[in-house]
């Protein structure tokens, strides 16, 4: 077991959930939805755990409908060459909703983007909550979700409309591109679209 | 009595033999200069580069020269499968390309979403644009799409410089799709394997 779970009990007391040893010998141990900024900042800036590294931000949706939908973060410390899975619950009967993260690993913002693309959960207070892997204009809903079907909810038909309705270019915001300062320069038509954040648009989806 | 075909009858029918020659000449010329503008989005294009690579070499056909702008090329590969989300970028590289062109589709996916018969996929790029040659595989040996490259030298070959389907531009409909949805929904059907592929709650 790892050593900073003791020391989280220590601290955080009743917001700190069960503890396990996975099988390759990692520890995984669940938090409170509402301590976990507090614990991972704890987690980061406390000298000997200084988990300075996220690795991953992810989801599971379990097979079985009453369990809830658990967010999985892997955690590194570079220093003290230890790795750490916290993890957190979101019982489906309330708001899939969570503190973001991007304030302490700034790589966490695609991660968490991904989480959002594919299960559904919004993070509070992330910079720039879109669809990552989906295009923006992606109406079906959550596709890693368990109920949602294999081949999509729409038809065959309806599917490749509303790809070919969406603009190629939209998908990337004026950080991304970083063409801020070049705005004045860009064609009338591109600075428009980019004035209107527009996303791409589906002819006849009124 | 006998039946007398007049001469006039019959250059009415055929193409004459000017145009024939023409044809010809224009046809090999097509044929053996065909630039791709290589589409290439997964493993297939792995087969492919292996096909543009010495050993075997498609500049041998004619295709010397890759056209990574669509605006010079004759004949757009799609090697690897095609994602929903590429379906837009696709159909505006083939609406870019000068005509006459021509479109190859290289391996499963391509063709027919291959083993991806999911939310994320096209289930074969011909609900997109218009395919002349299909090559089969997962992924097609370098020696299947040389061979589907001689194939569509073939079709060229057959064609000829008169017809105006070659220059007429096919953009999408006012729906904002090439074939009519039943059409859609009818060739991306599960077949194979994947009928018995089912998830849901
Ligand atoms: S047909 Fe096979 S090799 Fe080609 S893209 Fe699909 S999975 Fe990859």
């Amino acid at each position: 077991m790892n050593p900073s779970v003791d020391a989280l009990r220590a601290t955080f007391g009743n917001a700190i959930g069960r503890a396990l040893v996975a099988r390759d010998g990692e520890t995984i141990v669940t938090i409170g939805r509402d301590a976990l900024l507090d614990v991972m900042r704890w987690l980061r800036d406390t000298a000997g755990h200084s988990y300075d590294y996220l690795v991953d931000v992810t989801a599971v949706e379990y097979r079985d409908g009453e369990r809830p939908i658990e967010l999985v973060y892997f955690l590194r410390s570079l220093e003290q060459r230890a790795d750490l899975r916290v993890k957190v619950e979101l019982p489906k009967e309330q708001e899939l909703v969570v503190d973001s993260v991007v304030g302490l690993w700034a790589g966490a913002d695609w991660l968490e983007r991904e989480v959002y693309d594919m299960f559904g959960v919004t993070f509070r207070g992330h910079p720039d909550l879109r669809r990552i892997l989906m295009w923006e204009t992606y109406a079906e809903g959550y596709p890693l979700r368990k109920d949602f079907p294999l081949r999509g909810r729409f038809s065959r038909a309806e599917q490749v409309r509303q790809a070919l309705g969406a603009n190629p270019e939209a998908h990337y915001s004026m950080e991304e591109l970083s063409i801020a300062e070049a705005f004045e320069e860009l064609p009338e038509d591109m600075r428009e679209r980019l004035r209107r954040g527009e996303r791409g648009k589906i002819p006849f989806s009124e | 009595m006998k039946h007398v075909v007049e001469t006039t009858e019959v250059a009415g029918q055929s193409p004459n033999w000017l145009l024939t020659r023409l044809d010809d000449l224009v046809n090999w010329a097509r044929a053996n200069s065909l630039w791709p503008m290589p589409f290439g989005t997964a493993c297939c294009a792995i087969e492919f580069m292996a096909t543009a690579a010495s050993r075997f070499d498609f500049a041998r056909f004619g295709m010397e020269r890759q056209a990574f702008s669509p605006r010079q090329a004759d004949v757009l590969i799609c090697a690897g499968r095609l994602p929903f989300k590429l379906a837009p970028v696709i159909r505006r590289v083939y609406d870019q390309m000068p005509q006459p062109k021509w479109v190859i589709s290289m391996g499963a996916c391509a063709s027919t979403g291959g083993i991806f018969d999911n939310y994320a996929m096209v289930q074969g790029i011909d609900t997109i644009v218009p395919v002349d040659v299909y090559v089969p595989g997962c992924p097609p040996r370098p020696e299947g799409l040389l061979y589907g490259v001689l194939l569509l030298h073939k079709k060229i070959k057959g064609e000829t410089v008169l017809d105006p389907e070659l220059r007429r531009e096919q953009p999408l409909d006012d729906r904002g799709l090439r074939l009519p949805p039943e059409q859609i929904d009818e060739i991306s059907e599960p077949f194979g394997n994947s009928v018995h592929q089912f998830r849901s709650a």
